[in-house]
């Protein structure tokens, strides 16, 4: 079986002050389409700053990432738009929905930012309908046209998560989705996240410092001075 | 499309952006009000200027003029017959008017227009600034009425005789009497500028007549020759010239041209006098810089170096000039209103970028594009200067609508007139809205509007994601 998504000696590093920070010293995964893979680690280990560098958020220093065999990473920066658009979808740990618009709109952001203002009025009834479904799916059916401050964690968490899911994309990637929220709704998203996985056949990486959650995915990597080990989920 | 729909609820939701907005708003309200008083009084003054020269005038270098003139006008006729509607040979000459109120003798320097009334009023308004005493306008005609002789001392005595057996001695005394009036009330009838003729009291006050219907005013001017001698005639008031101008109405002084020629000495044997001016009215429409020019040079065919051809335009020249002047310095410096009204957009723009660094970091993890997010801030600059221009707009030709009756509203409150017409004589404050005003003074708002959002924008776009996200 071919992995899905191949990154190969990724590098990264920050400079704080006068200090620069290696923060990723060659980081090789593979992840595999289907998989709900962790990634674990102390605070600080870069585990965010992997995510974003697979997720196109930001560029590796060295290396490269292959999904399906073709590299993103060099791409053109109007493609590396697009594939943030359609490939991935982002879920952060404090949920980071805008907050002037409503849960629906939210979760259109992604059809919003892919179709301009023509193309968008020809699909406004597809992308209006397939925001509300997914809307409907992780339980917000009741709170389309609810502004972000007007819903509690959870539900903005899952509103969140919705719209991960708006662009179709074929790759989840959730960066602590469930660190702001308390053990009951943390395990509620995670399920949610779980279920969307297998259902829909979604590759999906989660970054998260619990091993609890951890010990629910697939396959669980741990990430320490810039490097990640392999490791299996009874081992945790 | 996540761009409008964003500056649409950003407009909806940032109340402290619509406060520059309100600057936007005051600066276009305040530029459309001003252009349109300054463009209403121009047009009123150009209107009154016109109304007292005729379109083309054809002078002579000479004051004492040519007497030729029906072959000169024959010549213009020639030249232009089609366009010209109305010709008027004048008089100009500078001089002297004096008259006595009360026991005061009053002088003024003047300047003596000797003038056909009929043929004059038919190349301008001149008949449309002619009033009587009673405020009321007269005939362009400078016949003295009956009734200013009988109202003269000389005459009121003459009427009392009229009741009395006519005997030897009624008969001497009524030939005396008669002389008496004609010294009094000279045949000959003058129409002098309005402020010559009247004390303007101000205060709302009317105007005092030093010069009433029927006075004998005395003129003193240049006579022909080549040593100048001053020449005296005496004339009887019998209108106002009121055209608006302060300095018509303070200078000008209308006689019959026929009078002012022979006073002057300038009556030729055959009984032809000179005139230094003909005053030509052209038919609407006709360009009359190009028509001027034509003139100038058929008439140097006809003798060199002596006219000169000009139109009513470049005789106003440096008035209309300094009012055009006026109104563009104004307009440079009302802009820096909507100049600052920039800056503030621009401090507040930076302030809400500043304010949505996380939002512009999601849109991009979304796949906004760095332009997108450029779009949102400028088309957001955009819709901000378009409202304020929009509602500026919109009161400023509100106020211009309801300019006399704000102005009413304001002088009840101050408890003294903000518009006091006895100073421009118009009965209310002119405007004029011209639409290439209009639209230049939003278009500059819309401009600055979206130059002072360029660089907020462009901070915006430029955010790196990752720390766009990361910030608190």
């Amino acid at each position: 079986m071919t992995s899905q998504i191949k990154a190969t000696g990724l590098k990264k590093s920050y400079r704080k002050g006068k200090n620069e920070v290696a923060v990723l010293q060659g980081v090789d995964l593979e992840v595999e389409r289907g998989e709900l893979l962790a990634i674990v680690g102390a605070s600080g280990s870069g585990k965010s700053t992997l995510l974003h560098v697979l997720g196109l958020l930001d560029g590796p220093d060295a290396g490269s990432i292959r999904v399906d065999g073709k590299r993103i990473d060099d791409a053109p920066e109007r493609d590396r738009d697009a594939m943030r658009n359609r490939l991935f979808g982002f879920i952060f740990q404090s949920y980071h929905l805008l907050p002037e618009l409503t849960a629906l709109e939210n979760v259109m952001m992604p059809g919003l930012i892919e179709h301009g203002l023509l193309g968008y009025w020809r699909q406004r009834r597809r992308l209006r309908r397939e925001a509300a479904e997914l809307l409907e799916r992780v339980g917000l059916g009741h709170r389309l046209e609810h502004l972000p401050m007007e819903l509690s964690g959870g539900e903005m968490q899952r509103a969140a998560v919705a719209r991960a899911l708006a662009g179709r994309p074929a790759i989840v990637l959730a960066d602590e989705p469930t660190g702001n929220l308390d053990a009951a709704n943390g395990q509620a998203v995670l399920d949610l996240l779980r279920d969307l996985n297998r259902e829909r056949g979604l590759t999906m990486i989660l970054v998260t410092h619990d091993h609890n959650i951890a010990q629910q995915a697939d396959r669980v990597v741990r990430l320490a001075e810039g490097r990640i080990d392999e490791m299996v989920p009874s081992l945790v | 499309m996540y761009k409008y729909l964003l500056c649409w609820r950003y407009l909806r939701t940032r109340y402290i952006a619509l406060a520059s907005v309100i600057s936007v708003m005051l600066g276009v309200a305040t530029m459309i009000v001003v252009n349109a008083v300054m463009a209403g009084f121009a047009e009123k003054m150009r209107d009154r200027l016109h109304g007292i020269l005729a379109d083309v005038i054809v002078e002579s270098f000479s004051l004492d003029g040519f007497y030729d003139f029906e072959e000169v006008m024959a010549r213009v006729l020639e030249v232009a017959g089609d366009d010209v509607v109305a010709l008027a040979p004048t008089m100009e000459t500078p001089g002297i008017l004096k008259f006595r109120v009360g026991g005061e003798s009053i002088t003024r320097p003047v300047q003596i227009i000797g003038v056909r009334p009929r043929e004059r009023a038919r190349t301008g308004d001149f008949a449309e600034f002619l009033f009587g005493q009673d405020g009321l306008g007269i005939e362009p005609s400078f016949e003295v009425p009956e009734r200013l002789r009988q109202q003269s001392p000389a005459g009121m005595r003459l009427r009392e005789l009229e009741d009395q057996e006519p005997d030897e001695f009624t008969q001497a005394m009524r030939e005396t009497l008669e002389h008496h009036v004609r010294e009094q009330v000279p045949d000959q009838g003058a129409i002098i500028g309005y402020a010559l003729g009247t004390f303007h009291r101000g205060n709302g006050l009317p105007d005092q007549y030093l010069a009433p219907e029927g006075t004998k005013i005395g003129l003193v001017f240049p006579k022909a020759g080549k040593r100048p001698e001053a020449g005296y005639d005496e004339f009887t008031v019998v209108g106002y010239f009121k055209s608006g101008m302060s300095e018509y109405d303070s200078t000008h002084v209308y006689v019959p041209l026929e009078q002012l020629q022979k006073s002057r000495l300038l009556l030729g044997p055959d009984g032809r006098g000179a005139v230094n001016q003909i005053q030509i009215k052209v038919r609407p429409g006709v360009d009359i810089d190009v028509l001027a020019e034509r003139l100038q040079a058929e008439l140097e065919r006809l003798r060199p170096m002596y006219f000169r051809v000009s139109t009513w335009e470049q005789k106003q020249g440096p008035l209309l000039g300094a009012v055009a002047v006026e109104q563009s310095i104004l307009n440079i410096l009302l802009f820096f209103i909507i100049a600052v009204a920039g800056f503030g957009i621009l401090a507040i723009f930076s302030m809400i970028v500043v304010e949505k660094t996380r939002d512009i970091g999601i849109m991009k993890a979304l796949g906004a594009s760095t332009a997108g997010i450029r779009g949102i801030f400028l088309a957001y600059g955009l819709l901000l200067g378009a409202v304020g221009s929009g509602v500026g707009m919109v009161g400023g030709l509100l106020f211009v609508r309801y300019i006399n009756e704000i102005e009413r509203g304001l002088s009840v409150l101050l408890k003294r007139k903000v518009f006091d017409d006895t100073i421009y004589y118009f009965d209310k404050i002119p405007t004029l809205v011209e639409p290439r005003t209009l639209i230049g003074i939003v278009a500059g708002a819309l401009l600055i509007a979206v130059l002072a959002s360029i660089w907020p924008a462009q901070r915006a776009a430029r955010l790196h994601p990752v720390q766009a996200l990361r910030f608190e």
